[in-house]
Order: structure tokens, then sequence, then C-alpha cells
């Protein structure tokens, strides 16, 4: 039996429904975006912590992109045919992450109708502006990738996966790169940071889309076979426990430094800090627990169960970004190493708290939304949705 | 989206730039001038000089927030704004006091005025995504406000914390404007340019230039600071470097820095 894609109807008062609430949290961010940059809605960012949670959001969403992505792109590449039904709305959803994640950036920057010179000029040393060629043309090697399988063009599909796993590494390990090479701040500066990026972006990738696999199956009526979730869930497992393995290598590492002593404590374990809960949830919430959710058996062969998995690792990989961005710009640099420095008019040499305010996360969370919006939307108009999917497929 | 004809010039432009032998180090690929002729301009601090003032200032007015001489005249020259929240509030010359813990010593603690440094290899310059940031063959570090977009990169690459954001209006920060130093907007990223304008005014003049701060401290401090032209080994810096050991900030991430410390306490 071959894959048979359709549109859904869309014309139900629940389909209409859903797309009003995101529609809601799509214009409460936009308002908040507005109120914020043109108006005097407050947000805590500061002279010491210039990048705050919207600017967590464009790594965390080309995350969601390059993970869903990879995660379509593979089926094709390894020719894994079972999970070939999933590899239209994958795709969809690498595109819909990528518009949200370049959103973000606008939403982000100060000046955002100089945007346009980030394309005119070129700084070849810059990381950002390389960034953003390989943000643009991801999005159209997505788009081409994804025409190519509403053409069932086998060769041509198989062939741009390949081509789209290449990119989104690319195009995630310069995102990690925008972070991890900036020598100046001790907590910033790793080697580890794009292929933790890579990982982070497949885990929480793959994390949200069996929970959007599961929950788009139920709510349109299509039948799911629940071993095709299961196994995809297996795959998940081993890519939380590399995330581990890598979060808790870096910290040992920072940590065998005397220098850092001061930073890593304020990062590991004072409880009185935020960027400590960040960590340690990050660690026991979001992945320890959809660790044991997909390996108790109980849970693990429960769609319901292996969804909040997902969805509790995607979430608290926010937590992971924050934990990524924030602490090397709270903890002070140090100008003159050992010295201890107070300033007698900024704040710097001292720790300088951030919280979000609700207008930042109003942001965030609107964004996310304008994500789900694309999506349900493209549900209608594109045919991405297999008609039911199960183990046993046949290619034609 | 990227058309076919923007792929194509930003590949023609990325194969020329590798034909060309663009380095790949930070900065401008030129870097600064190495024309004999054209100055290359550097700050010397005297720290002694500099730690004596702040202490004096400190205790006449008693207020540890004191903001000495230099200070207010870098604000009132290049408008920067002063605004209550000092989290939003930017700043482009700051003064710092630095100590050694070390409690059975007690080690004297001494203040230094922190500002950008023009370094030779700006990690700003180098991350600048519209190159909006760029380096003079002076040395001299500017940014192009109407080509910034505000992303911020700099601010989280430049070592010494020099860059501030425009988080307000400027302009509402500010109680009068200097007609000689253009006002910045909301949403560009900000800091010290050497007065640069003092400077290409006093070169069209052929003198010597004197930035606001340092005419600041040579007129009602201690002459803590000098400014000139490294490259001339004749030239006021250039003998005053030789007179003191001189130490860089974070001289390990390779930028160079273009402000000078020096350390010569008097003996008693």
């Amino acid at each position: 039996m071959a894959i048979e894609f359709k549109k859904i109807n869309g014309d139900s008062p629940g389909y209409f429904a859903i797309v009003l609430v995101f529609a809601a949290v799509v214009a409460i961010g936009a308002i908040s975006y507005l109120a914020n940059h043109f108006g005097n809605a407050p947000d805590d960012m500061s002279q010491r912590v210039p990048w705050g949670i919207v600017n967590g959001a464009i790594p965390y969403y080309i995350g969601l992109s390059a993970g869903s992505l990879i995660l379509s792109a593979l089926a094709g590449v390894f020719n894994i045919k079972k999970y070939k039904v999933f590899s239209r709305m994958a795709a969809f959803l690498a595109i819909a992450w990528i518009v949200v994640a370049i959103l973000s950036i606008v939403m982000d920057i100060g000046k955002p109708l100089h945007l346009g010179g980030a394309t005119l000029y070129f700084n070849l040393t810059s990381i950002f502006s390389w960034n953003a060629f390989l943000y643009s043309s991801y999005f159209v090697v997505c788009a081409i990738y994804l025409i190519a399988m509403f053409e069932d063009k086998q060769t041509a599909t198989r062939i741009l996966a390949g081509v789209a796993v290449f990119w989104a590494v690319m195009v995630h390990s310069g995102t990690g790169a925008i972070y991890g090479y900036i020598y100046s701040r001790e907590l910033y500066h790793s080697v580890l940071l794009p292929p933790l990026f890579i990982v982070c972006a497949t885990s929480s990738g793959l994390g949200l889309l069996m929970a959007t696999i599961y929950l788009t199956f139920k709510y349109t009526g299509r039948k799911l076979d629940p071993d095709l979730v299961r196994s995809l869930s297996k795959v998940f497992l081993g890519l939380i426990l590399i995330l581990a393995y890598f979060l808790v290598d870096e910290m040992f590492e920072k940590g065998y430094m005397p220098g850092l002593q001061r930073a890593i404590h304020f990062v590991f374990l004072d409880p009185s800090q935020s960027i400590f809960w960040c960590f340690w949830l990050l660690l026991i919430v979001g992945i320890g627990l959809p660790a044991f959710i997909v390996v108790y058996p109980r849970t693990g062969r429960d769609l319901r169960w292996l969804s909040i998995g997902g969805i509790i690792h995607a979430a608290m990989i926010y937590a992971e970004r924050f934990y990524l961005i924030v602490p090397g710009e709270v903890f002070p640099r140090e100008y003159l190493p050992g010295y201890t420095m107070t300033s007698l008019n900024t704040l710097e040499g001292s720790i300088v708290s951030y919280t979000p305010t609700p207008i930042e996360w109003a942001q965030v969370i609107g964004l996310f939304a304008v994500g789900y919006l694309i999506f349900l939307i493209g549900l209608k108009v594109f045919a991405i949705l297999p008609e039911e999917a199960t183990e046993e497929v046949i290619e034609e | 989206m990227i058309s076919r004809r923007r792929l194509l010039i930003l590949a023609g432009a990325s194969a020329a730039a590798a034909f060309a032998g663009v380095s790949p180090i930070a900065g401008s690929p030129e870097g600064t001038s190495k024309d004999p002729n054209v100055p290359r301009w550097a700050m010397l601090v005297d720290v002694d000089k500099c730690t004596e003032c702040v202490k004096e200032l400190i205790k006449k007015t008693g207020d540890p927030h004191v903001k000495p001489p230099c200070v207010v005249a870098c604000d009132e020259f290049n408008n920067v704004p002063e605004f209550e929240d000092k989290k939003k509030d930017p700043q482009w010359m700051r003064i710092a006091k630095f100590s050694l813990d070390k409690e059975s010593v007690e080690p004297e603690e001494f203040y230094m005025p922190l500002l950008c440094n023009h370094c030779e290899h700006p990690a700003c310059a180098q991350v600048c995504p519209t190159k909006a940031t760029f380096q003079r063959p002076d040395g001299i570090v500017m940014i192009d406000t109407h080509r910034c977009i505000g992303c911020r990169y700099c601010m989280i690459a430049c070592p010494y914390g020099a860059r501030s954001f425009n988080f307000e209006d400027p302009r509402k920060g500010l109680r009068h404007i200097n007609p000689e130093v253009p006002t910045r907007s909301r949403g560009v990223v900000e800091k010290c340019t050497f007065c640069v304008q003092i400077v290409d005014e006093a070169m069209e003049r052929g003198e010597a230039p004197e930035p606001a701060c340092v005419k600041a401290c040579r007129l009602y401090s201690k002459n803590a600071l000098v400014f000139g032209n490294v490259k001339d080994p004749n030239s006021e810096i250039s003998k005053l470097m030789r007179t003191g050991y001189v130490i860089q900030l974070r001289p390990g991430v390779g930028t160079d820095p273009y402000v000078f410390y020096k350390f010569i306490k008097e003996r008693p």
C-alpha cells in the first residue's frame, strides 16, 4: 500500500477554534513586541545583559527547525521507509520554524528597518553574517525538498534530503558558533556548543514532533500505528542522553578551572539564582523525566505519555537556551583577571540580575504560536498528512 | 528568501574575497595603516594619578558614585545621556576600583578609567554582521549608526564592556545637546570614539588632538590621561610609556587594546 497524503478539510468548529486560539496568542505577542520596542513596556535587559529570552528564541526555533528537518530527511537519506509517512509533515514544520526563527531575529534587533543591511553588507569574519546567508538559503532548501516530495520525485527527494541534512547541520552549528566562539566570555567560549546545538535541535525537534504527530492524528481522526511513535521515542531517548552527557561534561570541564570557581558556584550551586534551577531542572525534569517515561514500560507504550515527555523536553530546552545565554552575561567579566572590580557608575563587576518580564515571555510564546498557526493552515492548504500511518509501508 | 541573483553575488563576493587573500583574523581586512605618516592613536592612563584623584573626590564629596571631571566632560561633549535606571543607562567612560583580595596583606586599591580600547584586532568589528563597526586607518573604532541593526553581538563580543545599547531614546536623557557630536537614536549601539570630532579637527589644523576626557583631566585634575600617536617615538605618549610599567587589559584574548595603563607609585 502506498502512502497517500491528503489535505484536511479544516471546516470543523474545532479547527477554527484552535486556529483562533493560536491567532490570539500571536496577537498578544505582536502587541507586546510593539509596546516593548516602540513604547515603554518593560523588559529586564540591561547594558550587562543585552541578550534576553527573545534572543534565546532565535537558537530555540532554529533548533526546532533543524531538528524537524534532520528527522524528516534522515528517513530519505537512509531510506527508512516506515518514517516516510512523517517526512512531509516534519519538513513543513521545519519551514514553519525557520520562518519563526527569522521573525525572532527581526523582533530581537533594535533596528528592524536596518535589517536589509545584513543582506547588503557581508562581513566575512562575522558568524552572524554567514548565518544571514545560511538561514535564508536553508529556507529555500527546505522548500525545494518539500516540493520534491509533493511531486513524488523519488531520486530528487533523496538527494535533496542529503543536501537538507547537511544544510541543517551547517545552519545550527553556525548558530551554536555565534555563542560558542565568543572568546571574551568564559561561560560562552566552548567548542562543544555547535555539536551540542545539533543534539538539542534534534532532541527538542523530535520531542515536539512526537506530540504533534500524536495530537494531529488524533484530532484529524487518522489511524496511527503506536509502534511508529514508540520507535521514534527510542531515538529520542538516545538523543536526550547524549545531551545530558554533553551538559555534564561541560560542567566538569568548566568546574576544573580554579579561575572559574566563583562563576561555577554561581551557575551550578547557588539555589538563589534562576540559572541554578534552569540547569538542574533541565537535567532532572527536562531529560531525566522524559527518559524515564520512555524507558518505563507502562508509560513508554502510551502515546499520551510519550507526547507529554516530548513536550516537557522541548519546553525545558528553552531553559537550556537560558542557561546558555544568560549566565555568561550576568556573571561579570574580569577586565583585569583575578582582581575584584567595583564600578562607580555602572553595574559592571557585580552580578546583574535578569528576570524576563511578561512582555518578553509574551513575545516568545507568540512566536511559538506563529509556528503552529503556519502548521495548522498548512494542513489545510497542502497535502502533508498521510491518510494513515502504519508500520507496513510498501513503496510504489 | 534569497534570490538567485543575490546568491550569485554572495558566492562571487566570497570567492573574490578568498582570492584577494582576506585575513580571517579580527578587524577590518586592511587593518590600521602601515604608512608612518598616518598616526596610530592611543591613550595612556597613569593609574597612580587617577587613583589619587578619585580617592580625593570621594573623600571630598562623600559620594562613592561621584563622576570625576573626565567622565563629566565625556558625557557633555559626546551627548551621552543619563538615565536613572542603571540597567539601561549608557556609559562611554567609566571609573572602576580594582583590588586584590588578600585579607592578611590588604594591598592598596586602585582606580582606573574604562573606555573603548580601540583595539588593533577589535572583536566588535570582527562580529558585526553589517560592518557597521569598523576601524579607521588611524586605529579609531567607529560605529555607523545608520548601518547598525541593533543586534548587540558586538556588546557580547567586546572583552571590555565598552559598548552601550540605546534601550531608550538617548535624547530623552540629555539636558543640553552639543551640536558638534551627532546624537544617536533608540535601538543602536554606541561607545567612545576617542572624541573623533576633536581628533579630526585638530589634525586639519595641524595640532595635537586632545579628547574631552584628557583635557578635563589636565585642566581640573591630576593630568593622569595622555592621548597621542604611538607611531611617533617622540610624542608625549610614547615618551611617557617608556617611563613606567605599562599593561593592557586582557592581553590574552589577542585584541591588542590601545588604551594602556601605567603602574608607577612614587616612593615615599
